[in-house]
């Protein structure tokens, strides 16, 4: 294994695992918050009815996310959707990496590869690409 | 049933998903969506955005314990994801203009013909030495790793690249169009058309599934169709049990692999030749 290689392997494990971390986090703050309020969850319902679901507080963006951290305690869904965030940038940011190991390694032809992926993920971010 | 186990049996299942996804190449959407839907009465948004999710969790899980390993060719991944990537680039600004039931059925009989390849190679555990392309030469697209399964170190190198890189930019363009996984079709391209080992190709598959999986998921999540419930246990599941299945591989043979991954393709073959001719919605 190289350093671009060892680089990479690297961030995806740290990033999928802080990514789950967080996630966890949020789910037991949420059922610890539900039993003392007496409100149960009822994942079921939720997950079976997606107005039901949309009901619970689901952030969408980034601004939605940060004011639901700042706030003290922090939102138990906001803590979750963090970890989801964290998970969905991870192969970019792994990308990002081989792209900076390549390059210190002089290796242009995959420093170009790597950037004209990363200008198509974002192309595709906007253009509602699919697979 | 209580939350808790209801969390639990969906992190039961997204462990299988991400062991076999892990095993397999595939982002696990094939197995998960249906049982989220069918057995958990999960809404199918949610369970497409759980699927998302989980092709990223498979990928972030198993491409680093597969580069780690040496199965996974990070070079050969980004030099094919390109072709994938601009393909459903290409797809999905075409929704719409291209027939999407003739192109489900031209890769419902290309699916089909890579099945009769695999069926024919199904006892090949490395294909014979066979002269590199000068592309594969180029690019570095070759390698070494170390098979348990065989004891020894296996190397490799890629042959018909152009050939590969057609099929990959096909398989991009088609879930482009019509918003698929296409780890099967990565797969397919790598064994059956570059004549790589097949561990080599489904590890391979799994560190490029992330890539494209990143460049929809932001739809999914921006839509509110990542339902943060149900993310978790999937999440979780499928990381650990992909992290779990690149341990497993190890000791496998390509035959192995190349048998367990045959049902895969022939169900794809056959419900994309259905839907095609209208049969299936």
């Amino acid at each position: 294994m190289n350093g671009a290689e060892r680089m990479v392997s690297a961030l995806l494990l740290i990033g999928g695992f802080v990514a789950v971390g967080l996630m966890l986090v949020g789910l037991v703050a949420l059922q610890v918050r539900a039993a003392r309020t007496a409100h149960p969850l009822d994942v079921r319902h939720v997950v079976e009815h997606r107005e039901a679901g949309r009901s619970v507080d689901v952030f969408v963006s980034m601004p939605q996310i940060a004011h639901a951290l700042a706030r003290w305690p922090p939102q138990p869904v906001a803590i979750i959707t963090a970890g989801i965030v964290v998970l969905l940038a991870t192969p970019a940011a792994g990308l990002l990496a081989a792209m900076a190991a390549f390059a210190r390694a002089g290796d242009r032809p995959y420093v170009i590869i790597c950037a004209a992926l990363l200008v198509m993920l974002v192309s595709g971010f906007f253009l509602r690409v699919g697979g | 049933m209580s939350d808790l186990a209801f969390l639990s049996m969906i992190l039961g299942t997204s462990a299988a998903a991400g062991v076999l996804g892990a095993l397999l190449g595939l982002g696990g959407g094939i197995l998960l969506v249906p049982l989220l839907t069918l057995f958990f009465g999960v809404s199918l948004p949610y369970a497409m955005g759980a699927s998302i999710l989980s092709v990223i969790a498979t990928s972030c899980g198993a491409a680093a314990g597969h580069l780690a390993s040496g199965l996974a060719n990070m070079r050969l991944g980004l030099f094919l994801a390109t072709a994938t990537v601009a393909g459903a680039l290409l797809g999905a600004s075409l929704v719409g203009v291209v027939p999407a039931r003739a192109l489900q059925i031209l890769f419902g009989l290309a699916l089909a013909y890579s099945a009769l390849t695999t069926i024919r190679q199904l006892h090949v555990e490395v294909a014979e030495s066979l002269e590199a392309d000068p592309l594969a030469q180029r690019f570095g697209l070759e390698g070494v790793y170390h098979d348990q399964a065989l004891g020894r170190d296996v190397a490799y190198h890629a042959i018909h690249v152009r050939r590969g890189v057609a099929v990959m930019f096909g398989a991009g363009v088609l879930s482009g169009l019509l918003g698929i996984g296409s780890g099967a079709f990565k797969v397919l391209a790598m064994d059956t058309f570059m004549r790589l080992p097949m561990k080599v190709s489904t590890a391979t598959s799994n560190f490029m599934i992330g890539l494209t999986a990143a460049a929809s998921a932001g739809v999914y999540f921006g839509r509110g169709d990542i339902h943060p419930v149900i993310a978790t246990p999937v999440a979780l599941g499928v990381l650990l049990g992909s992290y779990v299945g690149t341990r497993l591989i190890g000791h496998l043979r390509n035959t192995t692999v190349r048998k367990l991954f045959l049902p895969i393709v022939l169900y794809l073959a056959v419900s994309m030749l259905l839907r095609g001719l209208g049969l299936l919605r």
